[in-house]
Formats: structure tokens, sequence, C-alpha cells
């Protein structure tokens, strides 16, 4: 792939990638966006004191807990990608945790990377479980969320509805499915650019995740919020199981973060590159449709914030995002997935 | 402390509400209107530690400190004048 065959908008931030069309974006005479002449080499600085900060944290949340939950230490929500599977390779190689990696079977997932949670999970002996709703339910959610944006004005600048729904039902699934089990810990997969690094190692708090809740239950018509009930956490368990709430943790904010290297790591413990899904994807084969599906409605890529995060950050090149944003998205993908929402 | 509340104000529009100048009350919901999410939560968390140079807690993660500008006002006055 050239930078000549990508489809990069007229106006376009010098430095990341982020284009005019990104709500509320400015740029000064330069063509330099306002979020990275926010970024100064103190601030370049400091993030790197805080990763190593946050490591220590780790470490010492993991030497308090380690060991005292019955069963395991902690549950991974494990998509079979590259940066959930390299999550439970670091949580079980580095850490040694009782590890359980949960699976949400959205029916999209690609089958490589259904062999990739087979592979992973045996080689690093790992329980594993898959929750999949029926196809009438899941058919529903992403027809609803590829026809019209039913939550949150914010939510749209990281990511698209059909991508929404669905990482909001498993964040879900996995916190009480941690409840229900007693397990002490959440593990996620996100990428540095995706959440904030003060997010990076943090107590959940049923206080703010039941107005969150009530939030994204809203947003669905109430017949299909009622069908998605079981997936939710149940009322009551925001007082039953006040006391005894996870902490979530995600620790590629804050572990060296390399795609070429983590790529050839994964490799070592039989995890393959699908080649199915589209260039911010290595596991899910709604993602083309879903991204067509926001940039048509809003004009810029959901995954533009993430990536242009890492650009700053230095953790990927401005041409990899560049390509990552601005390839087009491939027509069999996005075929594939309308005929089977129907 | 009004300076607290409009630089919180800008920041929450020109971060969560596309930069439109709406009519974002002192005592408006953020959580209840859709203004943030739980990710937006943790974006507002790093901008007050930057801004503020303040530390905030997990524990300190509750809508009666974070939920509306009033709120905030009151939490980041709080924090201030314990440091």
């Amino acid at each position: 792939m050239t930078l000549n065959n990508l489809n990069i908008p007229k106006e376009i931030c010098q430095q990341c990638i982020l284009p005019g069309t990104f709500p509320g974006i400015k740029f000064n005479d330069s063509g330099i966006c306002k979020y990275c002449q926010k970024e100064s080499s103190s601030r370049q600085i400091k993030a790197v004191e805080k990763k190593s900060e946050y490591r220590d944290r780790l470490d010492s949340l993991i030497k308090k807990i380690k060991g005292t939950a019955p069963a395991y230490d902690i549950i991974v929500a494990f998509s079979g990608g590259k940066d959930s599977s390299y999550t439970l390779k670091l949580l079980r190689e580095h850490y040694d945790l009782r590890i359980i990696a949960l699976t949400f079977d959205n029916h999209f997932v690609s089958p490589v990377a259904f062999d990739n949670i087979k592979k992973i999970t045996d080689k690093l002996k790992v329980d594993s479980i898959i929750i999949k709703p029926p196809w009438s339910i899941v058919n529903e959610i992403f027809s609803l969320t590829s026809q019209k944006d039913i939550f949150s004005k914010p939510t749209l600048l990281r990511a698209s509805s059909i991508c929404t729904a669905c990482i909001g039902m498993v964040k879900s699934i996995v916190l009480k499915t941690a409840l229900e089990m007693s397990i002490p810990l959440v593990g996620f997969g996100w990428s540095p650019g995706q959440a904030p690094i003060q997010s990076a190692i943090l107590k959940t708090n049923p206080s703010l995740i039941k107005p969150n809740q009530d939030a994204l239950k809203k947003a669905y018509p109430l017949e299909l919020s009622t069908k998605l009930n079981a997936y939710f956490i149940p009322e009551t368990y925001f007082d039953k199981f006040k006391d005894t709430f996870p902490y979530n943790i995600h620790p590629l904010a804050f572990f060296d973060y390399d795609e070429d290297q983590i790529k050839q790591e994964l490799k070592t413990i039989g995890w393959q590159a699908p080649e199915d899904t589209d260039t911010n994807s290595s596991n899910c084969l709604i993602n083309a449709f879903a991204n067509k599906c926001h940039i048509s409605r809003h004009g810029f890529h959901p995954y533009v914030l993430e990536i242009a995060n890492m650009v700053r950050q230095g953790i990927m090149s401005r041409d990899e995002g560049l390509i990552k944003i601005y390839t087009e998205q491939n027509t069999e993908m996005i075929t594939y997935a309308e005929e089977k929402l129907g | 402390m009004d300076k607290t509340k409009e630089k919180i104000r800008s920041f929450m529009i020109e971060n969560f509400l596309f930069g439109e100048d709406i009519d974002l009350k002192d005592d408006t919901s953020f959580l209840e209107e859709g203004i943030i999410d739980s990710t937006g939560v943790l974006e507002l968390i790093e901008y007050l530690e930057e801004e503020f140079n303040i530390q905030i807690d997990d524990e300190d993660l509750i809508p009666e400190n974070l939920d509306s500008l009033n709120n905030l006002e009151q939490f980041i006055s709080k924090l201030l004048k314990t440091s």
C-alpha cells in the first residue's frame, strides 16, 4: 500500500492525521490541529514517567490481589484480535495470573480469529468462555445502529454506532460475570490511543457505572432494551455487590506498544493475522461496514481519533496512520455485512 | 471560582459538544443528558488533573463530584483547599 492510493482529505493536520471534517477541529496557520498544538515535549516526558508509574501501580495491585479470589484473578475481554491476544499473553506470562477469557461472539467474528481464540487460550492455559446472543437480537441491534446514531454525541468521536453498541454489551457482560464469579480484576486490550492512561488502572464505581448503563439502555427502543436486559448488569447488583466491584485494567496503555513487535511475539504462540478484516481490526467482519456507515453520515473515519492519538504519542508513524484511516473500505466486506444483515 | 467553572465549561463545549455553543447550564447533568459517557468521564479527569494540577482518587469518581458544572466547581475547590 502506498500513500498515492489513499483518499487523504485536502484539509488535514500536518502533524497527525485528523481531518478538517472532525467535529470541533481547528488548525493554526501552519496547518497543525488544536490537539497537536497542546502536545509539548514536557508533556511527552511526563507521559513516559506516567507509564512507569502505572507499571509500578499494576505490580502493587497484582501483588495485593493475586490468589485471593476463589477461582480467577482476572477476566479478560478476549476478541481473538491482536491487542486482546497480546494483553492475555502479557497477563499470563508476565504476571502468571489465573485468567478466564470471555469472548463475545457477535456473529461477525472472523474464522481466523476463532482459530486464534482456541490456539491462544490453549497455549497460554487459560479458560475460555464464549457468549453468543441469538442472531435475531444481534441483527436487530446492528441493523438499527447501521441506520441511525442512537447513542450520545461524544461517542461518535471515538467509534461507529455499531461498534459502540457491541462494545457496550461486551463491557457489561464482562463486568457482570466478574461480579458473579467474585473476580477482582477485569482486563481489556485497549490500545494506547483508545482511552486515557488515567483509566488504565481504575476501580470500577457502581455509582458511575449505573447512570452510564441507564443512558446506554435508554438509547434503545424499549422493546429491544428489554430483550437486552440479560446482558446488562441487573439493578440489584449495584447494591448487592457494591463493595466488590472489580478494578479495570488495560495494560497496553503503559506497556511498550509496537504493532509489528506485538504481531511477531504473538506468532510465537500460534496467532495468525486474519486477511478478511479491515485495516483497523484483526477479528471483526462487520467493521468495514460500520466504518462506511459512520463515514457517510459524519464525514470522518470512526478510528481517526484513536489512530491520531497514537501518531501524536509517537507509537505509530504518520504514514502508517494515514494508511489505516484513508484506505478505501473493502467493498466485498461491506457487501458481506449488508447481505447478512438483510 | 467562577474562572474554574468557565474553564471547565469551555473544555466541555470544545471536547464533548463538538464546539457548539449550546446553553450548558450550571446544573445540567452530564450523564443524564448524554453529554459524557464512561470514556468521556476519564477524558474529563485527565483534563482536570492537568489543568488544576490535582490528583483525583478512584473513590472520588462519583456523580456527586463530577456530574455538573456546579458539582465540579465545588469538588475542585475542595481539592485545591486540601492540597
